[in-house]
């Protein structure tokens, strides 16, 4: 039948597959710390553009030998190449899973561990991969249009946390150069090395002849959005800090809030959407690993390629896993190989179901009743406000809480016993995180953290650079939180307005609850990051002291 | 299979019936003696309450035997044999096997010494409901009309609605104890071949005792049998498949059985209401935007409320997460299992508001809802703000124009539930990701499921996406027509320049 039995995809879902399957891992995976940024990056990524465009007319006359590699190439180089590709699905499955293995639990869900997450994924990824082309085209077609909308939304609103100084940055550091460029364009190739599959896809591709117009739009497409990225990022968190971070999509997602406040932040629902384009990566990867197992004669892949791309993820060999050694498996073993094998092929010029497991159901009941960390929203601790100061031991910390049934108003039948601060010390963090374990019932929830106080000691004997690290790990705290500095903390958190408010909302008021010419000029973590990067310094904070009943903001 | 033949002499008939009609104490024989001097032997079997006595003084062949008490038995013989097929409602039968199914269907059967055929003597048929109004498929503008009981009446609806010769019936029967009457109603013209086909194959596949409903047909003749998601689009509204007849799809209608099924179908099809048609295209559009919104919330919502509250507080506004925290002071379980507690609750109210008859029913449902949301929120087993989630889930639910469609993600919203409980968001895009990739799987006879939107090229002019486009604008038929005949909306002038 014309929709469904010719297993055909036409040129749109191949170019949302391509959209679908490559922007997560993209965004993710290929700006941060030793990755492609900078001028450099910029050029690089333009200029891989350039050979990936040539590439796609080369590919797109293969595809002829891709659909019979044992005929291409004969029975035994046939099967190795089959089998090339192969690893290649597979280690970059495995790879994609790592990333997931660690944003995941770090930004997303604390307290579960990663290899559920990687197991979860493979399950749900490995689902029905084996079935036809269309299915997966179909995949994208609903999902791809609104996976970029949502990006380029997503881009848009973080325009308006960028600084043009912080940009003006990236043009100081000297960054271009040409080993930089040529780093950033093989870099670009590498990352885009998946194209390399698509002769696979073509033989199921309708009109294949054009089909290479719309690679290429796809194509520019994402090398847009990389390019936009690499301006993005340094106009929001400056360079500096951009050359420490090694994902630094994390902290860009917290900032893209839509207007209205509706929700305080919008990064989960950001994150759902990258999530959802990792998970159709990996599907696509066990896809197209099929699709090369049964072109090349080698049996079906339905169920161990799945184990052994979830194997591989969680396995570490004397500490060395698949995300250490990916990087250098691209650059100097899978693309100088695949453009080897594809002119061997060109060269040669000849043309040439089912059981169903209901161990999935198992896994998730297992999974289900191994205590994932789902926390009731009462047995969380909300600081508003975070005073930190220097003591004896180390640090003080005073966390300054809400009072809940004044806060919320509901007035449930209950003693209000809660104590809006509790102070806490010990030489680092780690013994401060370990104490509150030993001391409080409820879990610290520091998503809604709007305040944080820094005592006068603690700025003066450098001791906020060690604070600054130990937020910057703590993916929960927004980075628009506003930053002050006081006396004594400790005293400002247990102050109580009026009428109950906390010190958090009153100081965040204060800012915020004025007309546009009346507001205040609060200082936010970002830019004290920022500025910590850019100078090492520390940036001029707004002092905060209690005056008679009253708190009183100056700079 | 091989036939019996009807024997030209009645003794032999009368006993062949008499047998097989053994302890069949509502089929009425009958012999009875007609003509000049009662000459004749004839025989008159049908079943007592499906066939009036007042039916058989009324009809043409009634009349008939009034008249044959006057005529000699030669010219009886000939007057049948030359004019029985003549008669409107009278049909003759060649062989027993046809002789039965046309009793069993509810039809008086007649036979006549010396003849070796008989004559169906059409009768309404089976005691039915009749037409009423379509309960599951109310709207506020458009026809009350709903389809009832018998597969005939049902017809005729429709074929009142599409007055064309090339509205084709197929009549056929399933169930091999039942014979339930099949009807298979398409635009001869505008149906692919390869769907006809395709729908004739899968009723021939399966030989079965009985076919009592419409859904057993259904769940026969799907795709994947494992889906939760109908593969047929069913109604019991005369004009919505007479809608979807002119869009080149099939419907087949099952003996009692209100619900008619409509193939192919696609998701997009189930978020249509008759409704739609009768709207001005803004209200239709805004409406079917509302669906999406509700099957959304239906679906994902009580995961969502999880997801937030167990794992990513800080996207809530801080004063809202305070305040669910301070609702569920006192709650003693977890929010997983007070927010199931509630849904199951609500399920076995709803359950319960079904089955209990009339309005007592519709007392149960609002009475059952406020008085146990009520208490538990006051026996602190639940918090008031997962009584709001359970109601808006539920209302999302019922906004839903199919209850079958609206089932499907009924049940899926538990999937949802545990994965968002336990996995946050991740278990959130985890569950959407499987949903639109089983979704993509799916086909109902070889078409998509999630058609309209996988379509392979953009056509114009079709306005079969999630808004409802006005009438002007859609002048193609759908991808289920046959494409030389995908135009159905032309202006006149235009024709004649």
């Amino acid at each position: 039948m014309e929709f469904a039995e010719n297993n055909r995809i036409s040129h749109r879902q191949l170019y949302r597959q391509m959209v679908l399957a490559f922007l997560a891992p993209f965004m993710l995976c290929l700006f941060g710390r030793d990755r492609i940024l900078g001028p450099a990056g910029i050029a690089g990524t333009l200029a891989g553009m350039v050979v990936l465009l040539f590439y796609v007319i080369f590919l797109i006359r293969l595809e002829p030998y891709y659909s019979d590699l044992e005929k291409s190439a004969g029975g035994f180089w046939g099967r190795v190449f089959g089998c090339f590709f192969v690893v290649y699905v597979i280690f970059t499955a495995a790879y994609l899973l790592t990333v997931l293995m660690e944003i995941v639990p770090e930004s997303l869900l604390e307290g579960v561990s990663g290899k559920w997450i990687s197991l979860c994924a493979v399950i749900v990824c490995a689902f029905g991969t084996h079935k036809g082309m269309q299915r997966r085209g179909r995949i994208a077609e609903v999902s791809g249009g609104l996976l970029l909308g949502s990006v380029a939304l997503m881009m848009l609103l973080c325009l308006g946390q960028s600084r043009i100084s912080y940009l003006m940055e990236m043009s100081v550091a000297r960054d271009f150069s040409g080993r930089n460029f040529i780093k950033s364009t093989y870099g670009v190739l590498c990352a885009f090395s998946g194209i390399g599959l698509m002769p696979f896809v073509l033989g199921n591709v309708e009109k294949r002849g054009s089909a290479g117009k719309t690679a290429a739009f796809g194509i520019v497409t994402l090398v847009g959005i990389i390019t936009g990225m690499l301006i993005l990022l340094p106009a929001v968190f400056g360079w500096n800090r951009l050359l420490t971070e090694q994902y630094p999509v994390l902290p860009l997602l917290a900032g893209a809030d839509l207007p209205g406040n509706v929700l305080a932040r919008f990064d989960v629902l950001w994150m759902g959407f990258l999530l959802y384009s990792m998970l159709f990566a990996v599907g696509s990867l066990f896809h197209y690993g099929h699709q090369i197992i049964r072109q090349t004669h080698l049996g079906s892949g339905r169920y161990w390629m799945a184990a052994v791309v979830y194997g591989l993820s969680v396995l570490k060999f004397r500490g060395w896993g698949i995300e250490d050694i990916y990087g250098k498996y691209l650059a100097y073993v899978f693309v100088p190989g695949m453009i080897l094998l594809q002119l061997f092929l060109m060269m040669r010029g000849k043309e040439k179901r089912k059981k169903k497991t209901a161990a999935a159901a198992g896994i998730s009941m297992l999974l289900f009743l191994s205590g994932c960390a789902g926390i009731e929203p009462e047995k969380r601790m909300y600081p508003l406000a975070l005073g930190a100061d220097a003591s004896t031991e180390g640090f003080e910390i005073t966390y300054g809480m809400p009072d809940l049934p004044q806060a919320t108003g509901q007035g449930k039948e209950e003693k209000n016993d809660q104590t809006s601060s509790l102070t806490i010390t010990g030489a680092d963090f780690a013994e401060i995180e370990e104490k509150y374990e030993r001391t409080q019932e409820k879990y610290l929830d520091m998503g809604h953290l709007q305040v944080l106080i820094l005592g006068e000691e603690l700025l003066e004997n450098g001791q906020w650079l060690t604070l600054l690290d130990y937020l910057m790990d703590e993916p929960f705290v927004g980075e628009n939180v506003y930053v002050f500095r006081a006396k004594d903390p400790g005293e400002i958190l247990e102050w109580k307005g009026g009428s109950g408010t906390s010190v958090g909302e009153y100081l965040v008021g204060m800012l915020e609850n004025r007309t546009s010419g009346q507001k205040k000029k609060g200082v936010t973590l970002r830019e004290v990051y920022n500025q910590r990067y850019l100078t090492g310094g520390m940036v001029i904070l707004p002092r905060v002291r209690i005056s008679g009943t009253k708190l009183e903001v100056w700079m | 299979m091989e036939k019996t033949e009807i024997s030209k002499s009645l003794r032999a008939n009368e006993e062949y019936v008499r047998k097989r009609c053994e302890n069949c104490a509502d089929i009425q024989i009958r012999p009875m003696k007609l003509g000049e001097e009662r000459k004749v032997d004839c025989l008159m079997v049908y079943i007592e309450v499906a066939v009036s006595n007042m039916m058989l003084d009324d009809s043409a062949i009634g009349k008939m035997v009034n008249h044959f008490w006057e005529v000699s038995p030669e010219k009886i013989q000939e007057f049948v044999a030359n004019n029985s097929l003549g008669i409107a409602d009278v049909k003759k039968l060649g062989s027993m096997e046809e002789v039965f199914s046309a009793l069993l269907a509810g039809n008086a059967v007649f036979f006549m010494d010396g003849y070796d055929q008989a004559m169906k003597i059409s009768s309404k048929g089976y005691p039915g409901m009749g037409v009423s109004e379509a309960e599951a498929e109310k709207v506020l503008r458009g026809s009350r009309e709903g389809f009832s009981d018998s597969v005939k009446i049902n017809s005729a609806l429709v074929r009142k609605r599409l007055r064309d010769t090339r509205l084709k019936v197929e009549e056929r029967q399933i169930g091999t104890r039942t014979n339930t009457m099949l009807h298979m109603l398409y635009m001869e013209d505008l149906v692919r071949e390869e769907f006809l086909e395709d729908v004739r194959e899968r009723l021939d596949a399966y030989e079965i005792d009985g076919i009592l409903d419409s859904g057993m047909l259904e769940q026969l003749t799907e795709d994947v049998w494992y889906s939760p998601f109908p593969q047929y689009q069913t109604t019991e509204r005369p004009d919505r498949a007479a809608q979807e007849i002119l869009n080149g799809k099939i419907v087949l209608i099952c003996d009692n059985s209100p619900s008619v099924l409509i193939l192919p179908s696609s998701f997009q099809g189930f978020m249509e209401s008759s409704e739609d048609w009768n709207q001005r295209f803004e209200m239709a559009s805004f409406l079917r935007v509302l669906r999406y919104l509700a099957l959304a919330a239906a679906t994902l919502f009580p995961g969502l409320y999880l997801a937030v509250i167990r794992f990513h507080t800080q996207i809530l506004p801080t004063n809202l997460i305070l305040s669910f925290a301070d609702a569920r002071e006192g709650v003693p379980f977890s929010s997983v299992t007070e927010l199931l507690f509630l849904e199951l609750a609500f399920e076995l109210i709803r359950e319960a508001g079904v089955r209990v008859p009339g309005a007592l029913g519709n007392a149960i449902g609002i009475v059952g809802g406020l008085i146990v949301g009520d208490a538990a929120v006051s026996a602190n087993l639940v918090s008031p703000i997962v009584v709001m989630i359970v109601a808006l889930t539920a209302l999302g639910s019922m906004t839903l124009p199919n209850e079958e469609f609206a089932s499907a993600f009924r049940l899926i919203k538990y999937v949802f539930l545990f994965l968002g409980g336990f996995l946050g968001m991740f278990g959130i895009v985890l569950g959407i990701y499987f949903l639109i990739a089983h979704l993509a799987g799916l086909l109902s006879f070889g078409m998509p499921y999630l058609m309209p939107f996988v379509k392979k090229k953009p056509e114009r002019g079709v306005g079969d996406g999630i808004l409802r486009m006005p009438f002007q604008r859609r002048w193609q038929r759908p991808l289920y027509a046959k494409r030389n005949e995908s135009v159905r909306l032309r202006k006149k002038t235009e024709e004649k320049n």
